[in-house]
């Protein structure tokens, strides 16, 4: 049965083309795009809400997305028990709308961060089957509010359910940091209890192709699929 | 109208009486307002059209020259790049937040314009000494600005330049590039096809913001100006521009604009004037209608730089459909007048012709001026004493230098991967992005050398261009086109004059060698504050491509053990004149010696080498040797802890500046064949040495080199925080 997918573009979304391109050369499946408007989903497998700035992050990052036409579908969707992926943005959004627990506030240098990063697995998901323990990704981080936040109670619920799924590490050779942006727990992402919705901030979309500079990104959509 | 009125508008009392005698009436405040706009240097270019009419600007693979929004060439199939660079330089030091952010918003603009979607954003900033107070402050600000704009509309930045010297204190120096991809038959254009035809506005609503830019843009500044001019920079919302460029791209390729024009400096006056000009037609255009975000009169209006604006063309029939896909993307539409067949501009404001010039007047008798210049005096050439200088010495004064550390403070502040097609990321020779669904690359690289320039401004330009165009070939990228952004201070000094009149001559003479024409530019006067003026900075954007994307050359060391090789051709120590300012052995402008004549086709026989070699799959890496010499550029070839040994007879020659310079890293297995090639073709090559693991080692003393690339990478932070 061949894999179906989709990506919500909201106003201001900038990695909605990204996402697509990443789903239709990686699934060989249907790959739909939403508009934000929209008030019904195709039944698929996996909804990537995408980077960018929806809404100009006025207010604060991704809660007017949040608050969208589509997102009842999505919350539906996930509740359902089928793959939600948030990218960036869309970790932001997800948080927002309450899927995921935290939140991401400004990167500890106050300064956006456009660079490689180098993240490891922590706990096994279906998101990162295919990665070895202790396996290196290098995966390209863009964003100006990544760094994730939450109490101590929440923290210790996503490690006690096992639900941090991404952790920033130094990379191979000198010169890379521990902990990229300041992340509680060098956090780069996390899931549901249910662990069917991912929350990320490195775009595994742009590490993927053999131009890119990594492809690494490759490994959550073959994680989904196998 | 009183005199005083006339001259702070920016015009000269006998361009009014020009005007006057053309009318035989009196001029309202709208129209003074309009010429005060459309006949100042950014507009109109009065002081250097004479000469900027002398550079090539055809050849077989361009489509469009100058005189669009955005210069276009041909990539073959349907493929065209659309590319052009801007400044936003007095902007950028009054507010550099708000005045870099609107720089990379206004040349984006300039690029969807013409029915090309941006796929990449470039730049080109100089500030003062770090020392002097204001240039944290600016650094901070333009960075921020220059990032926040285009990270959020999401345009990868893929590269720049970032240099400190003391002459921009008081004049930071913004320039923004953009290039984007559009199908041949769909490019756009400002000349509007039929009378009758609707004028719309789409976009942000006007206010208060940059009334008077433009000619602000022209002014020299006193440092008490500041303050006062806050108000005349203009307000960016990077999202807005999202959706308008959506927007607009969907209109257009949906065939519903017959042409369209971005509201940029000048606002609704420059681009409704431009249109009728380039179509040889009237427009008429009811103020009334203009969606407004505070209440305005005509004057202001007709003035304001509000940012996220466009002004089209469209059909009467189409008028349905436009304003429904503008709706989705929730952009204000409103239609405020016609094309007519009067050749007359017409602004109507409360039932009341605020306007009514004919075109003729405003476009084709804007003054042109034929400017005094000096020719700079042929300079005595002597020798320097190198005695004292130490090889330690020269590393730690490059060590301490901003202008030789690693900047990814500056870039890593800027998305450079979005949109998922870069391929070569800012901090290598030249950004590189692939042409979305296709292998075809396009490369790009800014450069300036001002203190060449300044020491010999004809040949200074050659090595400017030079610079850019060995940037290409490092990467082994065809060089295409160039588009320039020339940076002076005021005209009226025949100096000045002089520079900016030889420069463009060495443009011209580069250019037609390298057969890369310039089909796009601006130009930016009156660069000086307290009567310092900047050094001559003539920015150079070249773009170049390769049909297939896998035989492009990285910039970073490749693999321990590989060869080292040297191309081109050292200038000598007496005659590089970076290494006599950095290395503290002349400070005083007119200290330094004549630049070397640049041999043009020495250094396209040397590329020449370069692409061939790199075709063959000979070369692993390569950089171009510029200021700073051989050394510099291995420190920016470092990767994954591999550094460099090698052995030259004079520690000197490592950082000396070169012509047609090339470090160039091969397999040893292939280094027969490299270099009978090179033989072959008489082009002469240096072997230094090898690339070795965490190491650097000159003529065998070893360098520290965890010391070194420490200092390399992190200090640029420490310096400026």
């Amino acid at each position: 049965m061949s894999f179906k997918s989709a990506v919500i573009t909201f106003p201001g979304s900038n990695c909605d083309r990204d996402a697509l391109c990443y789903l239709k050369d990686l699934t060989n499946g249907e790959v739909h795009n939403i508009w934000h408007e929209e008030t019904s989903l195709p039944k698929v497998d996996l909804v990537i809400l995408p980077g960018g700035f929806s809404f100009g992050d006025y207010l604060r990052s991704g809660a007017m997305a949040s608050k969208s036409k589509i997102i009842d579908e999505v919350v539906k969707h996930a509740n359902d028990n089928r793959y939600l992926l948030g990218i960036c943005n869309g970790f932001q959004i997800l948080t927002e709308i309450g899927l995921l627990e935290g939140a991401l506030i400004r990167n500890k240098k106050l300064k956006f961060l456009g660079k490689n990063c180098f993240i490891k697995k922590k706990f096994k998901n279906n998101f990162n089957l295919s990665i070895k323990d202790n396996q290196i990704l290098q995966i390209p981080i863009a964003h100006n509010e990544g760094n994730f936040y939450c109490d101590i109670e929440t923290l210790n619920l996503l490690k006690n359910n096992e639900q941090i799924a991404f952790e920033y590490c130094k990379g191979e050779f000198s010169n890379t940091e521990e902990n990229i942006n300041g992340s509680i727990e060098a956090i780069a992402g996390i899931t549901n209890k249910k662990k069917n919705v991912l929350g990320m901030m490195p775009h595994p979309e742009r590490a993927y192709s053999d131009f890119h500079q990594s492809q690494d990104g490759r490994l959550i959509i073959e994680s989904l699929i196998s | 109208m009183n005199e005083e009125l006339i001259l702070q508008h920016g015009l000269t009392l006998d361009e009014f009486q020009v005007i006057r005698k053309y009318l035989n009436r009196d001029l309202s405040i709208e129209e003074l307002g309009i010429f005060s706009a459309m006949w100042n240097e950014h507009c109109c270019y009065k002081t250097s059209k004479k000469w900027l009419k002398k550079l090539p600007t055809d050849n077989e693979i361009v489509i469009q020259g100058p005189g669009e929004n955005a210069g276009v060439i041909d990539l073959k199939d349907n493929d065209g790049i659309a590319f052009k660079i801007e400044s936003h330089n007095h902007p950028s030091y009054i507010e550099p937040f708000n005045g870099s952010a609107t720089g990379v918003g206004g040349i984006l603009r300039d690029i969807f314009t013409m029915g090309a979607r941006p796929i990449a954003t470039l730049d080109s900033i100089r500030f003062g000494l770090i020392e002097t107070e204001k240039t944290k402050y600016l650094l901070n600000g333009v960075v921020h600005g220059i990032g926040h704009y285009g990270n959020c509309i999401g345009i990868p930045n893929i590269g720049g330049e970032c240099e400190f010297e003391s002459t921009y204190d008081f004049n930071n120096l913004v320039n923004a590039m953009a290039v984007g991809h559009v199908q041949k038959d769909k490019i756009f254009y400002s000349k509007p096809k039929s009378i009758g035809s609707l004028i719309v506005y789409i976009g942000s609503k006007t206010g208060k913001d940059g009334i008077h830019g433009a000619s602000m843009a022209s002014d020299v500044f006193s440092e008490e100006d500041e303050d006062e001019k806050r108000p005349s920079v203009q307000v960016g919302d990077p999202f807005m521009e999202k959706l308008l460029m959506e927007g607009c791209l969907e209109l257009m390729s949906s065939g519903l604009i017959e042409s369209m024009q971005d509201m940029g400096a000048a606002g609704i006056t420059s681009s409704s004037v431009e249109m009728a000009s380039k179509g040889n037609v009237g427009v008429y255009i009811n103020l009334d209608k203009v969606p407004l975000r505070q209440p305005l009169s005509a004057y202001e209006i007709l003035l304001s730089e509000s940012q996220e604006r466009m002004l089209a063309v469209i059909d009467k029939k189409n008028n349905h459909k436009v304003r429904e896909i503008l709706q989705k993307w929730q952009i204000d539409y409103e239609v405020i007048g016609e094309i007519t067949d009067t050749k007359r501009v017409v602004f109507e404001s409360n039932n009341k012709k605020v306007v009514d010039l004919p075109v003729e007047i405003i476009v084709d008798d804007a003054p042109e001026y034929d400017r005094e210049f000096y020719i700079p005096r042929k300079r005595k050439n002597k020798d320097f004493d190198f005695s004292k200088i130490k090889l330690e010495d020269m590393i730690i004064n490059l060590l301490t230098n901003l202008n030789y550390l690693d900047k990814s403070w500056v870039f890593d502040q800027y998305d450079s991967t979005v949109m998922g097609d870069t391929i070569r990321e800012p901090g290598q020779s030249s950004g590189i992005v692939k042409i979305h669904g296709t292998q075809k690359v396009i490369g790009a690289s800014t450069d300036c050398n001002p203190l060449y320039i300044r020491i010999n401004p004809y040949e200074g330009m050659k090595y400017t261009v030079a610079e850019s165009y060995r940037n290409l070939i490092a990467c082994n990228i065809n060089p295409l086109a160039i588009t320039n952004n020339l940076n002076f201070a005021s005209p009226l000094d025949p100096n000045i004059m002089g520079e900016l009149v030889l420069s463009i001559h060495g443009l011209k003479t580069a250019a037609v060698k390298f057969n890369t024409p310039i089909v796009s530019g601006n130009v930016s006067l009156y660069n000086q504050t307290n009567e310092i003026p900047i050094k001559p900075t003539p920015v150079i954007g070249m773009v170049g491509s390769n049909m297939d994307l896998n035989k492009i050359n990285t910039n970073k060391f490749c693999e321990i053990g590989n060869k080292i090789l040297i191309l081109g051709k050292q200038l000598t120590k007496n005659c590089s004149p970076y290494l006599l300012q950095d290395q503290k052995i002349a400070f005083n402008i007119c200290e330094f010696n004549d630049l070397e004549v640049l041999d043009l086709d020495f250094e396209k026989k040397i590329a020449n080498c370069v692409l061939e070699l790199s075709d063959l799959k000979c070369i692993m890496s390569c950089n171009d040797i510029s200021r700073g010499g051989i050394f510099s550029a291995l420190l920016k070839m470092q990767y994954k802890d591999m550094g460099f040994r090698v052995k030259v007879p004079d520690p000197i020659d490592l950082f000396c500046e070169y012509s047609a310079g090339y470090v160039i890293e091969i397999r040893s297995k292939d280094f027969e064949e490299v270099t009978s090639f090179l033989t072959n073709k008489c082009a002469e090559y240096l072997e230094i040495g090898e690339i070795i693991k965490e190491g650097i080692e000159i003529n065998s003393k070893k360098f520290d080199y965890f010391d070194i690339m420490n200092k390399y990478r992190n200090d640029f932070e420490k310096i400026i925080s």
